[in-house]
């Protein structure tokens, strides 16, 4: 199964908004929901989610910086 | 539980007290060991963030063991001690950890089964009448619920890379699988604790719980789940254990910190 981008929010308050923090590469989401948890520790985070990237639609740039579809590993490569 | 909390271990009767030390040991040593064979994958795992993920869950077993082996001043033991002194021969490590992971699929096999194995034990004490074992519990659950995630998932995920690996992973399963079943205990082992409060399952519920925890994620990976028999003749109820050789000697070393006793401080 091959690895996939999964987009990373989070809140550290119930009333802060939810804001992007980063990304993990994934084979499902049961994984991503860990490795996410686990590399963004550095708060007591009161929400994460982990969405894929891929569910994202640009809306006024065709070549989004967040959206950009690139090739390799590495975790924090969505802007 | 109407029975008054318990906030000294010299409050306790002298079988419980017995008995609540080994397992607070035992788990501490299990805590400590599984860590340090955590540790030896942080750069071998097969992707970054699973590198990271096993960085980050080594580190949580090491704190899980550094409060279990603080506890245990309350019962008369030197914790500097137990963590730094021991010989292989003295460990109380569930059996499943004494020989260091090969591979990852071992690793994975460990997070999966014996993590999980740890932390039915750790959840039964939850509501202990033993309230600074009972205040340490929670946060270590917490950090449980990830580990246990990041190992069925890994399971899963190895299980459906094909025959090949479904049958090293049923390998790597039945070794381990008799080792973590012993280590609740006997059907009644734990009886007189948990009617006075102090955990809340004895060694048949254990299993039960543990089976019902780890069967449907061995089961869903298209595992077999070994057969459940299990031998004590030869169990020592106070190490938990059926053999006193002990873990690895090298992973001792390192959870010792051999290398770096120098730097020890206070």
């Amino acid at each position: 199964m091959a690895d996939r981008v999964y987009v990373v929010l989070a809140r550290k308050n119930r009333e802060d908004p939810l804001r992007h923090i980063g990304s993990v590469h994934a084979a499902d989401p049961e994984l991503a929901k860990v490795y996410a948890w686990k590399t963004y520790d550095e708060e007591r985070w009161f929400e994460m989610v982990v969405a894929l990237r891929d569910a994202f639609h640009p809306v006024n740039r065709d070549e989004a910086p967040f959206n950009i579809k690139r090739q390799g590993t590495g975790s924090a490569e969505a802007g | 539980m109407s029975a008054p909390d318990v906030r000294k271990a010299e409050e306790l009767s002298p079988e419980v007290r017995r008995a609540l030390r080994d397992l607070i040991l035992s788990l501490a040593d299990s805590k400590r060991l599984i860590g340090i064979l955590y540790a030896e994958w942080v750069l071998g795992a097969p992707e970054l963030e699973a590198n990271i993920a096993a960085s980050s869950i080594s580190q949580d077993e090491w704190g899980h063991s550094r409060l279990l082996y603080a506890l245990l001043k309350d019962f008369g033991d030197d914790p500097e001690k137990l963590e730094h002194e021991r010989e292989p021969s003295e460990y109380c490590n569930i059996e499943a950890l004494d020989k260091r992971f090969a591979t990852w699929t071992e690793f994975v096999v460990a997070n999966a089964v014996v993590d999980t194995a740890l932390t039915v034990q750790l959840e039964a004490l939850s509501e202990s009448r033993y309230a600074p074992l009972r205040q340490r519990v929670q946060k270590q659950l917490e950090e449980e619920r990830f580990h246990f995630g990041h190992g069925a998932a890994w399971l899963r995920r190895l299980a459906g890379a094909g025959d090949e690996a479904r049958a090293i992973l049923q390998q790597a399963l039945d070794e381990r699988w008799p080792a973590v079943l012993r280590w609740f205990g006997p059907d009644n082992f734990g009886d007189e604790g948990k009617a006075e409060g102090f955990w809340n399952a004895n060694g048949r519920e254990l299993r039960q719980r543990f089976l019902e925890r780890a069967g449907p994620v061995i089961e869903a990976s298209g595992l077999a789940l070994p057969p459940a028999d299990v031998e004590f003749d030869v169990w020592d109820p106070a190490s938990r254990r059926s053999s006193r050789a002990g873990p690895d000697p090298e992973a001792v070393r390192r959870a010792r910190g051999d290398r770096n006793r120098a730097f020890l401080m206070d």
